[in-house]
């Protein structure tokens, strides 16, 4: 019998809830939470005792027994900055995020509250995995231009560490001998360069880098400085315009690199224009990071919801391909990943590391 | 036969002259100008009289008459977006200039005293690569943002000065080869050149690619946002930061390289660490182009001021070598590629373009 695994991962208006046996899916659900029940919600951890109450409801409608269950593994949220691997949710980590020591308020700071509750009780471990915040960075990737805004460490942290280690599993290679580029391509964009296993260098998705289906990317910065104070704009408009309606959305209107390239096949030269350009950058992103690992890379992983676009992926791969061979991992699988991450601690493949 | 070339380079402070013969400098002047003598014009193209007859004399100083010269040839201002080539300054070229159509600096005047030199003897007068030189592809100009699209302003003469002789070097035409070009100055421009045409380029001057000694290259821009929004600064005082007071010198207070050198050899960890940052901004430029020729590139090549500083280039030599051969052409020769860029017309090794920007049309 193997392991049986809770995975929670909560969003802004739905809690995914997921039972592993091993690596294997028994069920996967995204529950839907109506508006007006988070409504009433200020703060995230706020939510807490509802979304508990909602989590046990449902497992008795499933029927699942958690004193059955090896662990629960929750979604790590934006911690402070961290390194990679799966960490024993502590009272450490519960105190700083009840008391808001975190880089911002997120739904997924539930994630380890709730994977704690349900825990706790009855004796069984709760984890989380690589949340965004996974920060390797060496120290001369933290310098920017200016002292007042150092580059941070922000990624899909936890999508990405998964596809390295499958990779190298894949190959018959140690992911901590390996030198990689992965990148995911989401309505965010990640490239990160792994060097012997440890993300030394990612492009924050937020705020740098290329543009991708949501997000501005990098910006000539006068131009930028210049709508601020353009006085035709508040701070959430123009957070909004480089976080959310940014890239290809602004350009095409959607936000839907599936329905763009729909629009391609059906000879939409815009279209074309557009994915070719956001393919453009994200080439040069990834040119970058092969100069950070001197040019020494064994692959190059493409990974993300918009890697299941055969146009973008040839786009890309047609600048980059001299670099390193490259690999596609279409999709993206928050709930296995975190179940992976529990299963090797549980296994002892990996040690669980110790949030301090 | 030798062709004599006069050539002006305006600057904010100063004015330099040289006299070529060909390819050769007979002299060259440095002209300064105190800040009285400028503050009683009360813009740049007013100063445009006074600056002429400071480099008539300087020329008559040295034994030569305007009636000596076959051309004279100034620095380029900022134009309307051109291709790369050699102009002949026409009236539409001195109007724009005049007026100042992308904005006001020095250099505007370099087109508007070589034309009004020129006349008098009625030789041509030229201005070279200009820093609106702009042979973007398309896809190389769009941002993630539509209202601030990528745009092509870098230091465009010693670009295509450098990437011309280093293509000569290799036994080929520069229209037969790809090469990345930095250049490494107070702003710091890295540009993929296919064939002769400046594909792409990091905008040095806007806020965009790797930190300089002065300048803070790209920011993480959801943070720049925030800044702005703080309350704390004004406009111009943000623009200072990015341009003026970034880079090495917000962290350091110098612009100066050998000085932060020489503090890292004196054992300051910190000093170190940002030059070994500034390189790798550099080389991830590098290696980002790379991708832009599709790997295949000829020869890497660094220039400018501080390619001088071997410390600082062989940092970044170790991280992009993998790509290509890395050329070192120190220094900047504005003086003399302006020269070559009209005694290539001369010759009838080029063609003149005319000015007639798509702006216009």
């Amino acid at each position: 019998m193997g392991h049986f695994i809770l995975v929670i991962n909560p969003g802004g208006s739905s809690t995914k809830l997921a039972l592993f046996e091993d690596e294997r899916v028994i069920f996967s659900e995204n529950l839907r939470h109506h508006g007006e029940e988070l409504k009433k919600f200020s703060t995230s951890v706020e939510q807490l005792d509802f979304r508990e109450k909602f989590i046990r409801d449902f497992l008795r409608e499933k029927a699942v027994r958690i004193e059955t269950l090896s662990a629960v593994v929750g979604r790590g949220g934006p911690f402070k900055p961290l390194e990679s691997g799966t960490y024993i949710v502590n009272e450490a980590m519960l105190s700083d995020i009840l008391e808001g020591r975190t880089q911002a308020d997120h739904p997924s700071n539930l994630g380890a509250l709730l994977a704690d509750r349900l825990a706790r009780n009855v004796g069984i471990p709760a984890y989380i995995v690589d949340p965004v915040s996974v920060d390797e960075f060496e120290p001369i990737a933290r310098v920017s231009g200016l002292p007042e805004l150092p580059r941070v460490s922000l990624s899909h942290a936890l999508n990405i560490k998964m596809i390295g280690k499958r990779f190298a599993k894949e190959h018959g290679k140690d992911y901590n001998k390996l030198n990689l580029i992965i990148v995911h391509l989401g309505s965010g964009i990640s490239v990160t360069a792994h060097k012997n296993g440890r993300m030394i260098d990612v492009n924050n998705a937020n705020d740098e880098g290329p543009f991708s289906p949501q997000r501005t990317g990098t910006l000539p910065l006068s131009g930028l400085i210049r709508l601020c104070y353009s006085g035709k704009y508040t701070l959430n408009e123009m957070f909004n315009r480089v976080h959310k309606t940014g890239g290809l959305y602004a350009y095409l209107g959607t936000d839907n690199v599936e329905e763009v390239e729909k629009r391609i096949a059906q000879g939409d030269k815009e279209a074309e224009f557009y994915l070719t350009a956001m393919a453009y950058q994200i080439a040069k992103e990834i040119g970058a990071y092969a100069a950070v690992l001197y040019g020494r890379v064994d692959a190059i992983l493409v990974t993300g919801g918009a890697a299941h676009s055969g146009f973008l992926v040839d786009a890309i791969k047609e600048r980059v391909s001299f670099i390193a061979p490259v690999f596609v991992y279409p999709g993206e699988d928050e709930m296995l990943a975190l179940a992976l991450g529990a299963l090797r601690v549980l296994n002892g493949e990996e040690k669980p590391k110790e949030y301090k | 036969m030798s062709y004599k070339i006069l050539v002006i380079n305006p600057g904010s402070t100063s004015t330099k002259i040289a006299l070529y013969f060909n390819e050769n400098e007979v002299f060259s002047e440095t002209i300064r100008h105190s800040r009285e003598e400028l503050s009683r014009y009360p813009n740049i193209p007013s100063q445009y009289e006074f600056r002429m007859n400071m480099v008539l004399s300087a020329l008559e100083r040295h034994n030569y008459k305007v009636e000596d010269l076959d051309a004279v040839v100034g620095r380029g201002g900022l134009l309307y977006p051109l291709e790369s080539g050699t102009y002949r300054v026409n009236d539409k070229m001195c109007e724009h200039l005049r007026i100042g159509v992308q904005g006001e600096h020095a250099s505007n005047l370099g087109g508007l005293i070589s034309k009004a030199i020129a006349e008098k003897t009625g030789i041509p007068a030229f201005i070279v690569d200009p820093v609106i030189v702009d042979e973007l592809e398309p896809v190389a100009r769009i941002s993630g943002c539509p209202l601030i699209p990528r745009r092509s302003i870098f230091h465009a003469l010693n670009h295509k000065a450098v990437a011309r002789k280093v293509a000569k070097s290799l036994g080929k035409k520069y229209e037969e080869v790809n090469l990345i070009v930095a250049h490494l100055g107070g702003g710091i421009s890295v540009a993929a050149h296919r064939r002769g045409r400046v594909v792409d380029v990091n905008n040095a001057l806007d806020g965009d690619g790797p930190f300089a000694p002065e300048r803070s290259g790209g920011l993480p821009v959801g943070d720049l946002v925030r800044l702005c929004f703080s309350g704390k600064y004004t406009m111009d005082e943000i623009m200072d930061m990015i341009r003026g007071k970034g880079g090495m010198v917000a962290y350091t207070g110098t612009n100066d390289m050998r000085i932060i050198g020489e503090r890292a050899k004196a054992g300051d960890k910190q000093m170190d660490l940002l030059i070994e940052a500034m390189a790798y901004q550099v080389a991830k430029e590098i290696g980002g182009l790379a991708t832009a020729l599709e790997g295949h590139i000829d020869q890497i090549v660094l220039t400018g001021g501080i390619a001088n500083n071997e410390d600082f280039t062989s940092r970044i030599v170790r991280r992009v070598k993998f790509l290509a051969p890395v050329t070192i052409v120190p220094g900047e020769e504005e003086m003399q590629a302006l020269a070559l860029g009209a005694l290539r017309v001369l010759t009838g090794e080029e063609r003149a373009k005319e000015y007639n920007p798509l702006e216009e049309k």
